[in-house]
């Protein structure tokens, strides 16, 4: 029994030790520059192909054929800029 | 010699098959080659985490190291993005990032089939996770949540024009979420088949794109890995958007 204790304690240190040595490369990488201009682009046509999906709705539904959609993909472009800004102030902050 | 490359398109491996012909009532709930690789990974997923710390020995083997190494990744994920208060949603997202994970890890194995690389296989799973964040943020904030539309400390006049922006933004979020998984493992895959392809009609200088393709499998095997970490990412991000408002 006391054997085994000293055992765990043996352990534990050790795990410590490798723990410190490890401490910072747990998290993995944010990947290539390509993975985050993909990132950042999937933003952008995400936030237009909602704009313009409300577009075609609101136009097909009020009957202000090309208006709805003009208004929404241009109200879409900007939501995609804010979602980029967002991406960007979260990458920043880590 | 052209013509042997005819048959084998790149985007063949993404065709839907049905194993077993389910009709009812004008719905076709065929089981599929999808339905067989998701069973496959649920189920791989359930006996590896049951037998893996079924020992629950103090000096953990191998098998349990690498199941609590995958519980950590996530308590620990929880906790930086949300707090501590984030620990109740922990069996939803790791639920989403075990299944998201071993589905592409799957989709590596050769002759087998990716569900992930099919766009309403993620837009069903980002669903999930959009509508279940804005009815916890409702049930959370009352109407209030709406407040998540509106940024703080802003002169009324500006609101016509950035509330429409806002919700576009919020509801391109399941889509982005979505898009980027699909887009991932769909290009991965074709781009490994297309690769493939080169080998044999090059004859011996198609030792380069077999080298090549060796080196893509080991990124394509961290690019599976990455995605499921940046669904659970963006999930916990968006839980923490609905429990905490700005």
């Amino acid at each position: 029994m006391n054997n085994s204790n000293k055992k765990l304690k043996n352990l534990k240190k050790e795990i410590d030790h490798l723990q410190q040595n490890n401490e910072g490369e747990s998290k993995p990488k944010q990947g290539s520059g390509a993975s985050f201009g993909f990132k950042i682009s999937t933003e952008i046509v995400a936030a237009l192909v909602v704009g313009v999906g409300i577009g075609l709705i609101v136009d097909n539904y009020f009957g202000t054929r090309p208006f709805g959609l003009i208004i929404f993909f241009i109200l879409g472009a900007f939501a995609g800029f804010l979602n980029v800004y967002r991406v960007m102030r979260r990458i920043e902050k880590q | 010699m052209s013509a042997s490359g005819e048959k084998h398109s790149p985007l063949e491996q993404f065709e839907i098959m049905p194993l077993v012909q389910i009709k009812s009532g004008g719905v076709d709930l065929s089981f599929t080659n999808s339905s067989l690789s998701m069973i496959i990974t649920v189920t791989f997923i359930t006996l590896f985490l049951t037998f893996s710390v079924n020992t629950r020995s103090i000096i953990p083997s191998r098998v349990q190291l690498l199941s609590e190494l995958c519980y950590n990744f996530i308590a620990q994920l929880l906790k930086d993005t949300i707090g501590n208060e984030g620990r109740k949603y922990f069996p939803f997202v790791f639920t989403i990032f075990m299944f998201v994970l071993i589905g592409n890890m799957v989709g590596m194995i050769p002759y087998s089939f990716t569900f992930t690389s099919h766009i309403i296989v993620t837009f069903a799973l980002a669903a999930v996770v959009f509508i279940g964040v804005t009815i916890l943020g409702f049930v959370k904030h009352g109407f209030h949540y709406f407040a998540l539309l509106a940024p703080q400390g802003l002169p009324w006049y500006m609101l016509p024009i950035l509330i429409p922006i806002e919700l576009i933004s919020y509801l391109s979020r399941p889509i982005s979420l979505s898009v980027r998984l699909f887009a991932n493992m769909l290009a991965g895959h074709t781009l490994l088949k297309v690769f493939a392809g080169f080998v044999l009609p090059l004859g011996l200088a198609g030792i380069l794109p077999l080298a090549f393709i060796v080196a893509l499998t080991g990124l394509e095997i961290l690019i599976a890995f990455l995605q499921a970490y940046v669904f659970a990412i963006l999930t916990c991000l968006y839980i923490n958007d609905a429990l905490h408002l700005h």
